[in-house]
């Protein structure tokens, strides 16, 4: 409980901080004159969707206009983004979801025709809690533990629930000379179940982790900055893995060219969404801490994240796809 | 326990609540009903409702149109022969030749029955064994799921038709089709020509509906002349005893309906293997043990019927016991209804019998009671149902391929699974025309990819040949489909034989 308290601490501290930017760029404009859509890459009654649900009812009463939420699902998103692309300036289609989808899938698929400067981001809402996870009965607490215990054993057994996931301990396991066995999984309750049933050493988490306490431990975190849910828990940059992070908050973007004064005034939406009480009740309970950017501060990210995992590619000899 | 269901009875009795179960059953009777439309698109859609109910009453309502929805199919699956999801497909490979024979009545009550006490039979192995099952389901990985894939796939190929090998083509079919889409530990794209819509695969809903309802929708249209002849049959036949169940039928199905409940509960138990492998298991076996052949799918069979029902039905409830105890979905509909809890911010898990043990009896009672308001509202929608037989073909088979095109639509992302409905309509009409079973294909498309994704992590798991002594489950169901291979090359031969001996004569 005491790390939700200090995860919310944290997201009102950064909602403090986004408010000073946000007021800069006053909204001047009388969109949305009709409904608009909210897109989301991912099937109906997954958690971005149910999470995108309640946002489209806050936006809808910030905006004054209906929002529909349509699923294009496949592909990680790719099918979503790819129409998005073309969707029109008008405001009248955005896109929710998880950024990884932007910054790491052109990169690795050379089919994917979309880059992230194809999008301008109105700003971003919460973060899956990207981190490293193993076993709660292993012998070791932390990365250090975890490396030695490799070492010791000659090879150690990874959960792998994407390419991204295979990317960041491909990394690892090249700083520290250690042999891995991949073992791919299908999303994040595969994942779960190779951990409970003790099947592989250790895995990579999107955050399910925070539904089995008690059972699986989170050793390091995989984001940039440390995570709202594990405030505790060191980054690999931290720990000494340079330039090895994979941050994947959900943003809100629209096609580029969007007028300026559309997007500024979806970011005020989101910032009155990101204090709404239903917004706080369902990140709650979804474990998934609100942790509020502005449009600046989400583009950044967007670009920043973008160099990054590039750098990671070359630096593991990655051949894309 | 039974002191604790009755102490939750009270707000499970609720009358809110027990509207909101009669609701969700009804709609999902309704919606299961129409070809095309399953069980998954009848709960995901009817997500969004929930956000506002206490969250009893929310699961109460998607248990009770998942409940409805998968019983409601049979009726387009036997009457239509188009089933509203692929578990359904031996309901009508089983049914739709007795509703042509004049039977339709009769059918569909032996299937509302059977569904009914599959699920009953689900519900209360659920409420019984749930926690105490829930650690043996863990310790199904990936080396026990891979054999049991396996097993299961031998065991279906027993249904591949007359001939073997044209079975094994249609088979692997399916499993090369299976293959297309991102490959999962790397994400690089294998046979999707280009198409990103293809990165997640094609998708299984429109396949299923152009094997099974388009293709047939092609075939009588050319046979619309003695389609219309037969129009008179279809009406049902004047026999009385055609349009209910007698005691004989119930002689005769109720080995089916326990096999049946049994299969499919232990597949809903097992995560990962979903209603088609539990309803194809037991009719496969049904058709097996009444050693009839090809003419359960000539002249129908009412124990097929009930078979594929009862195990189709008991795969629902029997799947929530490892998303209550462990939270793991054993099915499509356990995997939706982790978004319907989240929503009420309960996490299904290790927790949910400590933290939430009065909402956990309270969904028990409520299943309970969605159970027998089944059989109610099948009994009586499938009346209204049965009346689109009296309806000249030329009239219903337009609107079937328009249904079919919109679950197409909705499943397929768009006018992408139209187009991928028609391809595969095209597929089907030829693969019955050259007598192809698209049974085994559908099999195939379906186990593919769970079988590909254990059997590769199986291989990184298990490095050694010693360590496999560690998993005597799968060493056991590996032995059983060497078995079951050696049986069905027995029996086949000895089919030849039979037929080879009746043409000399």
């Amino acid at each position: 409980m005491k790390h939700v308290f200090k995860g919310f601490a944290t997201a009102v501290a950064m909602t403090a901080a986004g408010a000073i930017a946000a007021s800069a760029a006053m909204a001047d404009t009388s969109w949305p004159t009709k409904p608009i859509t909210m897109l989301i890459g991912y099937k109906a009654g997954g958690g971005t969707d149910t999470k995108g649900r309640v946002l489209s009812k806050i936006l809808a009463r910030e905006l004054g206009q209906q929002v529909n939420v349509i699923n294009r699902p496949g592909g990680g998103q790719a099918v979503a983004l790819e129409s998005f692309k073309s969707s029109g300036t008008d405001g009248n289609t955005f896109f929710f979801g998880a950024v990884t989808g932007i910054t790491l899938n052109p990169q690795i698929n050379s089919a994917l025709k979309f880059t992230n400067q194809d999008y301008v981001y109105a700003g971003a809402l919460t973060e899956f809690q990207v981190s490293m996870v193993a076993p709660e009965g292993r012998p070791y607490n932390d990365m250090a533990g975890l490396i030695k215990y490799a070492k010791e054993k000659g090879g150690i057994k990874y959960a792998s629930l994407s390419p991204g996931a295979k990317i960041i301990m491909q990394a690892i396991a090249k700083q520290d000379g250690i042999k891995v066995d991949y073992i791919p999984t299908k999303g994040g309750r595969g994942m779960v179940q190779l951990v409970l049933s003790n099947q592989v050493d250790f895995a990579y988490s999107g955050g399910i982790q925070s539904r089995y306490p008690g059972k699986i431990k989170t050793l390091a975190a995989v984001s940039t900055n440390r995570l709202g849910n594990y405030p505790d828990t060191p980054t690999l940059d931290e720990l000494g893995y340079k330039g090895v992070a994979m941050d994947a908050p959900t943003v809100v973007a629209f096609p580029k060219g969007t007028d300026a004064a559309i997007v500024a005034k979806m970011e005020a939406a989101l910032k009155a969404a990101s204090m709404d009480p239903a917004m706080k009740k369902i990140s709650e309970a979804i474990k998934m801490p609100i942790v509020y950017l502005n449009s600046k501060d989400a583009s950044a990210l967007v670009s920043n994240s973008t160099a990054a995992i590039a750098d990671m590619l070359v630096a593991i000899d990655y051949k894309k796809q | 326990m039974i002191d604790e269901l009755y102490s939750v009875a009270g707000s499970a009795f609720a009358i809110g609540n027990l509207a909101w179960i009669l609701f969700g059953v009804t709609l999902g009777y309704l919606v299961g009903a129409l070809p095309g439309l399953g069980k998954g698109t009848a709960t995901a859609v009817a997500i969004p409702l929930t956000f506002y109910l206490e969250p009893l009453s929310a699961i109460a309502f998607l248990v009770g149109i998942s409940k409805g929805s998968t019983a409601g199919s049979a009726v387009s699956a036997i009457l239509l022969n188009t089933p509203g999801e692929p578990s359904s497909t031996p309901t009508a490979m089983a049914g739709y030749p007795l509703a042509r024979a004049g039977k339709a009545q009769k059918a569909l009550k032996m299937g509302l029955f059977a569904s009914v006490l599959g699920d009953l039979f689900s519900t209360v192995v659920l409420i019984l064994v749930a926690q105490e099952l829930a650690e043996y389901a863990l310790g199904i990985g990936p080396v026990e799921l891979t054999a049991i894939l396996a097993f299961s796939m031998v065991f279906i190929a027993g249904l591949s038709g007359r001939s073997m090998i044209k079975g094994l083509i249609a088979g692997l079919f399916g499993i090369l089709v299976s293959c297309m889409g991102l490959e999962i530990e790397t994400g690089s794209p294998r046979l999707t020509f280009g198409l990103i819509e293809l990165y997640d695969g094609l998708p299984l809903i429109p396949v299923a509906i152009g094997m099974l309802a388009l293709s047939e929708m092609m075939i009588q249209i050319g046979q619309r002349q003695r389609l219309s002849d037969e129009a008179d049959l279809l009406k049902g036949s004047a026999n009385p005893e055609d349009q209910i169940v007698t005691l004989a039928d119930w002689k005769n199905c109720i080995r089916p309906i326990v096999r049946g409940s049994l299969i499919g509960t232990v597949v809903g138990i097992l995560p990962g293997l979903g209603a088609s492998v539990g309803s194809f298991l037991s009719y496969g076996a049904e058709r097996r043990a009444s050693g009839r052949g090809a003419d359960f799918e000539e002249s129908g069979a009412i124990e097929g019927v009930a078979a594929a029902e009862s195990a189709d039905n008991a795969v629902v409830p029997a799947s929530l016991v490892p998303l209550f105890a462990i939270g793991i979905p054993g099915s499509v509909i356990a995997a939706i209804l982790i978004g319907a809890f989240t929503i009420q911010g309960i996490t299904p898990g290790p927790l949910l019998f400590l933290e939430n043990k009065d909402l956990i009896l309270g969904v028990y009672v409520s299943m309970l009671a969605a159970s027998v308001m089944l059989l109610f509202i099948g009994y009586f929608g499938q009346n209204m149902f049965a009346r689109i037989v009296r309806i000249s073909p030329a009239l219903i088979m337009p609107i079937v391929v328009f249904l079919c095109c919109i679950g197409a639509y909705l499943q397929g992302g768009g006018t992408f699974g139209i187009g991928v409905m028609i391809v595969f309509g095209i597929i089907g009409f030829f693969s019955k025309k050259y007598d192809f079973s698209f049974v085994t294909f559908l099999i195939g498309f379906v186990i593919g990819p769970s079988f590909e994704l254990s059997l590769r992590q199986s291989l990184g798991l298990v490095t050694d040949l010693p360590e496999l002594l560690d998993h005597p489950v799968a060493i056991v169901f590996a032995v059983l489909a060497v078995i079951g291979v050696w049986r069905l090359t027995v029996l086949q031969r000895k089919q030849m034989a039979e037929m080879a001996k009746a043409e000399t004569n």
